[in-house]
């Protein structure tokens, strides 16, 4: 990682002395213990703080519906992070000529809350070595298997190198297996209807409408959401079940066909409600109704966002 | 506003008794509310003071803050001269006689009126803005109100002459001997033979002084912001120029957080403020 | 005076109370803990040294309360009644406790009193439990306050060994606990040295002296445009703070309610107004609103700070900014330095 890390910032540093990019998107070191933050470089200075680890919460994506188009960014990006790009690109939230994605293929983030679950909060040391990883509570030393720890997202990704980076940093990984992507999916399916959704009650009950999911994700960047009309009034602001659970499938669907399965949404939930089911389960219609996959490139328009004389897809399919 | 045990948040109800347009291209109409409660009319009128605002409730609607465009002497109604402009205001204009609607009030602390006895009053508004100052020209009025101030400045500027409000009544100030009243317009117009041009260069032509003067300003942000520095210019204190600040509210009664500007609250500390205050407080609006 | 409750008999005393109040404990729900009604068959999780995630100022303002049921045709309504029946809150940590008198301060004037807080209030018993090994996020103790600070508490308790023992602190307090044992000075002593240890594991967060002058002259800086940009505007710190009490009235049309929920002054249209202006157009301005007002505007209203240093900011936020770290940094902030990255 120290490497890797080491020649993240050679490119970054190569990136302001040829006056490639005005900003550069990445992580920094941490105010809080194990908590590396996005970070915004403009120049040389400061790249001391550049961080990159398995620990880097937070889709990076997020941040280029800010900038203005003339911006030039450069981006660190992982393979999710990459397709929210293009996702973006397609959707003209900023021109590709401006962008420099500085790609990294990622063997996962880390999910915080599964360590302090199997540990518990006061984490005081973290390091990772060739699939294990060692965390240091109250004086002692854990050693867990990194699939232990992996975010649930994470372990379900299929594309882990990123897409159409301007460089790679790090070796390619091996893509992931798309018959285990679907274990989440497919132990969903496998409940009745009523368990469906008693399941989707119970993470629903604890949403609180802060809307972390929302502001963490690089695809929800309306300027009004559909929770803030009025009027007329789409959904209850109101801590209801009718209007967090409106809340929680509206923005679902407002996903297909956008959505990476990057899991930022999960991991920014304070309240550690579940919600990649349902998007992974519209990303799979999309594939196999659509053959649409987000972001693999910056041309392919989402199926719900365009319309071609040509089209002969139904919309009930 | 409050006896024992009274929830702040419960609207008074009421019922329109005469809704009109002031303005000719529909956009401002004039609502003048009774109280459906004697109880509530007469703690309503203990505390109004001119300057206040209150909060109207449309059931299905929410609630928005008004300032009250009446003077207590004139009768025993509230009146509200409403600007369409959103979802709430939109539907306000729907209302007719006989409607019911609820009220929040009075709220805010209303021109400090207690500070200005003996002054010359130099009243300056421009659009619908100018309710509140009409309230306050209503109040000075009242033979037993008029002799608490010295001169009467009203300054009054609409887009248009048909944009101006309360047309009728203002058309006879012009008779009155205890006021000095400058209308203002825009552009010209035929039949127009009073001020063209924009508040602050009517202000500046009027030129009103600052000797024992206080000057109290609401407008549009845009007027505002031109209009207090000819008034500094005039040689106005700061401590002197008065204005009345908007902002978006719920509460009405400083618990929401919302409408703050550092660590006043518009509803409660406000809305009017002096020039002196604002300086104090940071560029939050 | 201390009195001694064996962890083992906690059960049955809260089984007890439930015949006359209704009791609130935190209880295990997913990997966290939530202040929720007691029955016996709760599974109570008080172990959990980082508190209930959601606060329990939930108590007290609820999320979403319904104000006035109303038919809008008739333009007729009625209030919701206000009336709250006793209530035992048990194992509330103090920097909880001492964000209600915070706001108490805000509900509870002379010139407006907001019922269904006041009522909240009034008929609530508060026991607090106090903090033996305060985490790392937290920083009460930087805020003027203590992980065994007695504000707001009605009774605090310091667990040793398997036993709480109970400082009474007040009337309400007194009236629910008796026949327990009393501690020996000899046990008083040694809860009292746990107590002091814990005060002073505490390290200093930030310097809070001349703080609000640097913040109030900073107002205009480049220094938010820093702390902004990677905030999301989400509304985690405001929600689960215990002294953030911001909220919304809405009409709920599909159900004729006029309801209060939580509000955020980090969402965009919190101070959107009608005619499209906004005074807080970006990130920047919401963000720098949440730490003046904590830091500065509480300072003028009632010369205290708005904060109790709870650390749920610090810990849920999903970008890791760190509110401490955000007041180092202005402190010390030199507006003629530009800061990159």
């Amino acid at each position: 990682m120290d490497e890797l890390k080491a020649r993240l910032r050679v490119e970054i540093e190569r990136l302001f002395d040829e006056d490639i990019v005005d900003v550069v998107i990445a992580f920094k070191k941490e105010d809080s213990p194990l908590r590396p933050q996005p970070a915004f470089f403009r120049s040389r200075d400061n790249l001391d703080s550049l961080e990159y680890n398995a620990l880097c919460q937070n889709n990076l994506a997020n941040y280029l519906t800010r900038y203005s188009h003339e911006t030039r960014i450069g981006i660190v990006v992982r393979g999710c992070e990459s397709r929210s790009v293009y996702a973006l690109v397609v959707e003209k939230q900023h021109p590709r000529e401006n962008l420099y994605l500085i790609g990294v293929p990622c063997d996962g983030i880390i999910d915080l809350r599964k360590i302090f679950h199997l540990t518990g909060e006061e984490i005081t040391g973290y390091a990772e070595n060739l699939g294990v990883v060692f965390v240091e509570y109250k004086g002692a030393v854990y050693k867990f298997s990194r699939n232990e720890l992996l975010h649930d997202s994470c372990l379900r990704c299929v594309h882990p190198n990123p897409v159409n980076a301007d460089i790679l940093i790090g070796e390619p990984l091996p893509e992931g297996d798309p018959l285990f992507v679907r274990t989440a999916v497919e132990s969903f399916e496998a409940l009745t209807k009523e368990e469906r959704y008693a399941w989707f009650q119970h993470e629903a009950e604890r949403c609180i409408r802060c809307y972390a999911c929302r502001e963490a994700c690089p695809m929800c960047y309306c300027t009004e959401c559909f929770v803030d009309h009025n009027p007329p009034r789409w959904t209850e602001s109101t801590g209801s079940p009718a209007g967090t659970h409106a809340w929680h499938i509206i923005r679902a669907f407002h996903q297909a066909g956008r959505c990476t399965s990057c899991g930022a949404c999960e991991r920014a939930c304070p309240m550690d409600i579940k919600m990649t089911y349902l998007t992974d389960k519209l990303n799979e219609d999309m594939l196999n109704i659509y053959h649409f996959e987000t972001g693999m490139d910056d041309k392919t328009q989402p199926p719900f966002a365009s319309f071609n004389l040509d089209d002969r897809n139904r919309f009930t399919a | 506003m409050q006896d024992n045990g009274h929830n702040p948040y419960s609207p008074m109800p009421m019922r329109i008794v005469r809704a009109y347009y002031e303005s000719n291209d529909y956009s401002l109409k004039t609502l003048e509310l009774v109280f459906d409660n004697q109880k509530d009319r007469e703690t309503f009128f203990e505390k109004f003071n001119p300057g206040q605002f209150c909060q109207l409730s449309i059931f299905g609607k929410g609630e928005a803050p008004f300032g009250v465009a009446s003077a207590a002497w004139e009768g025993d109604f509230v009146r509200f001269t409403i600007q369409k402009m959103g979802s709430f205001t939109q539907y306000a204009h729907k209302l007719k006689a006989g409607d019911p609607i609820g009220m929040r009030g009075p709220l805010g602390n209303g021109f400090p009126l207690m500070d200005w006895k003996g002054k010359t009053l130099v009243i300056i508004g421009g659009g619908c803005a100018f309710s509140t100052l009409y309230a306050l020209t209503k109040h000075v009025h009242h033979p037993q109100n008029r002799q608490d101030f010295d001169q009467l400045v009203v300054i009054y500027g609409a887009r248009t002459s048909g944009l101006c409000m309360y047309k009728h009544d203002i058309q006879s100030w012009y008779q009155r001997d205890d006021m000095e009243l400058h209308q203002a317009i825009d552009v010209p117009e035929d039949d127009w033979s009073h001020h063209v041009g924009y508040v602050p260069d009517v202000v500046r032509e009027v030129a009103p002084s600052p000797q024992n003067a206080v000057a109290v300003v609401c407008g549009p942000p845009i007027m505002t912001k031109f209009t207090l520095p000819v008034l500094v210019d005039l040689g106005f204190a700061p401590e002197t120029i008065f204005t009345s600040l908007e902002k978006r509210m719920k509460c009405g009664i400083g618990k929401c957080g919302r409408c703050n500007i550092g660590s006043k609250y518009i509803c409660k500390d406000g809305p009017v403020f002096s020039l002196a205050e604002l300086n104090a407080l940071p560029a939050d609006i | 005076m201390m009195y001694i409750l064996e962890k083992k008999r906690l059960n049955q005393i809260l089984s007890d109370w439930a015949q006359n109040y209704e009791v609130y404990v935190p209880q295990k729900v997913e990997n966290y803990a939530q202040f929720l009604p007691y029955h016996p068959s709760s599974i109570i999780n008080l172990s959990d040294p980082h508190k209930t995630r959601y606060p329990p100022k939930a108590l007290f303002l609820p999320q979403s309360e319904v104000m006035l049921k109303y038919d809008s045709r008739l333009g007729r309504f009625e209030d919701v009644n206000s009336h709250q029946s006793p209530r035992i809150i048990f194992g509330m940590r103090p920097c909880d406790a001492k964000a209600l008198t915070l706001l108490d301060t805000v509900f509870d004037t002379e010139e407006y009193s907001d019922p269904y807080w006041k009522a909240r209030r009034e008929s609530t018993v508060i026991i607090g439990l106090g903090c033996v090994e305060p985490p790392q996020t937290c920083f009460c103790t930087t805020v003027d306050g203590g992980p065994f600070n007695h504000e707001g508490l009605d009774a605090i308790l310091t667990e040793f060994d398997e036993q709480y023992f109970i400082e009474v602190l007040t009337e309400k307090g007194e009236i629910i606990f008796n026949q327990l044992q009393l501690a020996t000075n000899q046990q008083e002593e040694q809860i009292r040295h746990l107590q002091t240890e814990a005060y002073k594991e505490m390290e200093p967060a930030f310097e809070t002296s001349g703080l609000k002058a640097k913040l109030d002259k900073i107002f205009e800086s480049r220094y938010w445009e820093e702390i902004a940009e990677s905030c999301l505007g989400c509304g985690i710190c405001t929600f689960l703070c215990p002294t953030c009490f911001c909220f919304d009235i809405v009409d709920e049309v599909q159900r004729n309610e006029r309801v209060r929920n939580w509000d955020t002054c980090m969402f965009r249209i919190y101070s959107l107004e009608a005619s499209g202006h906004n005074p807080r157009p970006t990130r920047k301005e919401r963000t720098r609103q949440r730490l003046m007002h904590k830091y500065s505007y509480w300072l003028e209203h009632i010369n205290q700070i708005g904060c109790t240093g709870c650390g749920r900011c610090v810990r849920y936020c999903p970008v890791g900014l760190d509110i401490r770290a955000m007041l180092r940094t202005a402190s010390i902030y030199e507006s003629e330095v530009v800061h990159a990255g």
